[in-house]
This record gives structure tokens, sequence and C-alpha cells, in this order.
């Protein structure tokens, strides 16, 4: 386990996230991921509620801090 | 498990054309990102498909439907991975058919989706070595898509399906 990020990006701490960090690197690839993800996350017939108890449930079972 | 779950899809459905069906909006936003990802310059998508297909084999995805390894080593091949390296891909750390890029590739998705906190420094050098920076980011997006299309597709006794 590491708390280094592995691949590094010019100007950004450990603390960028996935997101904000790494993902800049990939510019169009980022938008299309925020693009889904916010679809994802935001439409749907399931309320966000229990979006967000599947999200934090996942994290624990993995030990992420996201 | 060979029945689809879910009412209105069918055991041969593929996941993206369930998707289609019951939320269109997220369906096109999918496949616009599976296109970028399927697209990029830094990582062939030769190496994305043998990822594909060794993910399935050990998440058992293929296995739920008669030749469902064989629907998805012909999706591979359509895309242009060799069929000598699509039928052999389980034994990738010792087959000199593999190259030094692809074994860092398909090291880097075994781990990643057996454990990905174990995965070690060295695994993402290497990759990072075959594939570049922006390589490395591009390929570590398509496997965590790979990944949730495959779990997903085995969970609802769909069919994964070449993506792009």
């Amino acid at each position: 386990v590491t708390v280094r990020p592995r691949i590094p990006v010019e100007g950004l701490g450990a603390d960028a996230g996935f997101r904000g960090g790494v993902l800049r690197l990939e510019p169009e690839l980022c938008e299309a991921f925020l693009s889904y993800y916010g679809t994802l996350w935001s439409r749907g017939v399931l309320d966000h509620t229990a979006k967000e108890i599947a999200r934090i449930r996942n994290a624990r079972l993995v030990d992420c801090g996201y | 498990m060979t029945d689809a779950w879910l009412p209105g899809f069918e055991a041969d459905d593929s996941l993206a054309a369930a998707v289609a069906r019951a939320l269109p909006q997220l369906a096109q936003r999918r496949q616009r990102l599976d296109a970028r990802a399927w697209s990029n310059a830094s990582v062939p998508a030769t190496l994305l498909e043998l990822a594909r297909l060794r993910m399935a084999q050990l998440l058992g995805a293929a296995r739920g439907r008669p030749g469902g390894e064989l629907e998805l080593r012909t999706a591979a091949v359509a895309a242009g991975l060799d069929a000598d390296k699509a039928a052999h891909v389980s034994s990738w750390p010792t087959d000199p058919r593999f190259t030094e890029a692809e074994r860092a590739g398909l090291g880097l998705a075994e781990q990643f989706l057996i454990d990905a906190k174990g995965v070690r420094d060295e695994d993402v050098a290497a990759v990072r070595d075959a594939l570049g920076d922006r390589g490395a980011v591009a390929f570590t997006v398509a496997l965590a898509l790979l990944e949730g299309e495959l779990r997903a597709a085995a969970m609802l006794g769909l069919v994964t399906k070449q993506a792009t």
C-alpha cells in the first residue's frame, strides 16, 4: 500500500485526488469520465442517498479513504 | 446463471444493449467514455482487449453462458488482437508470445482486479515505462471500466461484448 502518488503530476500534491490529479494528464478522457460519472450520480431512478450508502460501504470494504 | 435477472433483459443481451434500453443517456455517455479510452494514442487497443479477456477469465464472467469466452475472444480478435494471444492469454507470465509491455499491462490488470491495494510500485513503474505517464493513467481508467462492466454483466446474467 502506498500513500504517495505513483504517477506524479507537476504542481499537484498527494491530496489532489484522482479526478483533480492524475486524470488531468488525459483531459479528453477526464471530461468523458466526469460526464459519465455525473450522469450516473445525478440521474436515474435510484435516489442519491442510496448511491451514497453504496459508495461509502464499498469504500470501507476496500479500505478506500475517498 | 444463464438467465437475465432483470425484467425486459434477455439472456443474450449485452450489458451495453440492456443499459441503452433502460438508461439511454447514461449509455450514450458510457459509449463516449469507452471510445475515448479505447482510442487513446498511448494505449494499444490490443492491450485493452488482452486485459478484458484476462479479467473476464479471473471473474468467470464469460463462463455463465455456453461459448461466452469464445465470444469475448472473437470480439478481441475483431478489434485487432492476434488470435494466438487471445487463446493463450492465461499463460502470459511465461508465454514468449507476449511482449514486455503486454506483460506489464496484464500483471497490473490481474493485481488491480484481485487486490488493488496489493499493487506494488514496480507494477505501476513497469506500465509507466511501457506506456508513459499519460498511457498509465488511461490504462488504469480502462481497467476500472472493464472491472465494473465485467462484474455488472456477470451479476445480471448478461453478455459482455466488446464495448467499442
